[in-house]
């Protein structure tokens, strides 16, 4: 009887297989979806600013609604997202350059810690000028 | 100690499946015991790799839990009274059948840095009482490398690229690096400044989690990072 | 087929270090971004006639001309990461390459020519 060994499943998605993962692949995961989110953000961002090439009444009506709080809401998501995958580029940044290997964990936390205090000010900053 | 051992099951041919076997083994004992006592007790047809029983032939890792270990040198006890351990094949590689993989992924690795691990009994050097070879500024440990498998095996890049050099082939890179004895160091550059090479690395530390022997492969990718980058912008710059 | 798919050419790649170079770029690209754009404004975003205004300083134009070019080569090169993770065959590796500079190029003409339009209705 030919034996066929059962081939590696290689879907797209494999790499967000959680199951059993540690700390340092969770950075990983954070990395990822928040650079995804940043880059579809980029373009809605850049696509939205072609308002300003309509005119002053065109803009104008998108800073009310950019204004609005659901809006807002999402302003505090994106900079949670820019906050964490910023320090935590800083972070791959320097131990891809061999600084700091041993401490990457610490790094880590770190860097969790500075997105999460400087979330919750930003969103605080955020809401305190709607009022 | 009384467990239940949830093993995959693949026989070419038929659908992969779990199979529980309730065994009843001696506190003091490990993880493949256990698996042993299963298969000399209640199924025969029970395949899994093994032989020296003590971490140092690297042939018996497996994943419990969804996590990678070498079971001969993982206690029951760690687990508790009564636990259901799942018990899967090592992710990465072909499944020949239930718990064997092909390990060719592994040597074709190994092969393609040149098997670098040719040194006598140097693991007891760690203690620092004798002089380090020529060009280490530290103890490596690249030496303590069983060739098992568990960094493959967690590398979440391994995942989805096949093309990747992996942890293990990665790590042994940065050791001959460290220490040439006489290899052509223009080819491991070239072998390992590729974009599937260390550059594919994404530092999840999840090989450096999984190595049983303290062999850190992500610390080592993370130092050949350095090198290959800090040796390419030099010479990108016109330095030799 | 392990073998075959391990034994591919090797190339040399600046991705890695590029991605690291323009990120710390981004750090100080993007944090003077945000301040002058949304956090020294009453408000938080300007109205029409405060972006013109703005704009029209050249120094504020070259900076956000600098921002626009190293976040669009930072993000590309991010969703390049990605996609050469799936482990594709050279041939194809090079069309996504090819494609990515090209939107690359698409989105940084197109912001350009945004900023200058704007800078030439406020004129």
């Amino acid at each position: 009887m030919e034996v066929k060994p059962k081939p590696v499943q290689r879907k797209p998605l494999e790499w967000f297989n959680l199951k059993g993962k540690r700390v340092g692949f969770w950075a990983y995961v954070v990395m990822r979806l928040s650079a995804v989110g940043l880059v579809l953000y980029l373009f809605l961002h850049l696509v939205i600013l072609s308002q300003l090439a309509v005119g002053p009444a065109a803009w104008d009506n998108f800073v009310a609604l950019a204004k609005s709080p659901a809006v807002l809401l999402l302003d505090v998501v994106l900079i949670i997202g820019i906050l964490a995958h910023g320090l935590n580029g800083i972070r791959l940044t320097l131990i891809g350059f061999g600084l700091g290997v041993p401490r990457q964990k610490l790094m880590l936390w770190i860097g969790l810690i500075l997105t999460l205090v400087f979330g919750v000010l930003s969103a605080l900053a955020i809401f305190a000028e709607t009022k | 100690m009384k467990l239940n051992l949830k093993i995959y099951r693949y026989k070419p041919g038929s659908e992969p499946h779990y199979d529980t076997f309730p065994v009843d083994v001696p506190e003091t004992a490990n993880v493949l015991d256990a698996i042993e006592r299963a298969w000399d007790d209640l199924d025969r047809t029970i395949m899994f790799r093994h032989a020296c029983h003590h971490a140092s032939c690297g042939s018996c890792g497996l994943l419990v839990n969804d996590q990678e270990k070498l079971p001969c040198v993982t206690p029951v006890k760690d687990y508790g009274e009564g636990a259901t351990l799942k018990i899967d094949p090592m992710r990465n590689m072909p499944v020949i059948t239930d718990l064997a993989v092909d390990a060719s992924p592994i040597y074709q690795r190994m092969a393609l840095i040149g098997l670098p691990i040719i040194r006598d009994a140097e693991t007891l050097r760690a203690d620092g009482k004798e002089p380090l070879p020529e060009g280490l500024e530290a103890f490596r440990r690249f030496e303590n490398c069983l060739e098992c498998g568990l960094c493959l095996s967690a590398c979440p890049v391994m995942a989805t690229d096949p093309q990747f050099l992996g942890p293990l082939t990665l790590a042994a890179a940065e050791r001959l690096l460290a220490e040439p004895r006489g290899v052509d160091i223009e080819r491991i550059y070239r072998l390992v400044d590729d974009e599937h090479g260390v550059w594919r690395c994404h530092s999840s530390f999840e090989c450096t989690e999984a190595c049983p022997y303290e062999v850190y492969p992500g610390e080592a990718i993370m130092r050949l990072k350095r090198k290959v980058g800090l040796r390419k912008i030099k010479q990108f710059f016109g330095g030799a | 087929m392990v073998e075959k798919q391990l034994t591919r050419e090797r190339t040399s790649s600046w991705s890695w270090i590029l991605q690291a170079f323009t990120g710390a770029l981004l750090l100080v690209l993007l944090g003077l971004h945000m301040v002058v754009q949304h956090f020294v404004v009453e408000g938080g975003l300007r109205d029409y006639q405060q972006v013109v205004e703005y704009l029209s300083n050249p120094f504020v134009f070259l900076l956000e001309v600098m921002f626009l070019i190293i976040v669009t080569w930072h993000a590309l090169l991010g969703v390049r990461a990605i996609l050469f993770d799936l482990g594709l065959q050279p041939a194809t590796e090079r069309k996504v390459t090819a494609i990515l500079s090209i939107v690359g190029v698409i989105t940084i003409a197109y912001g350009i020519w945004l900023s200058a339009t704007i800078v030439a209705q406020g004129a």
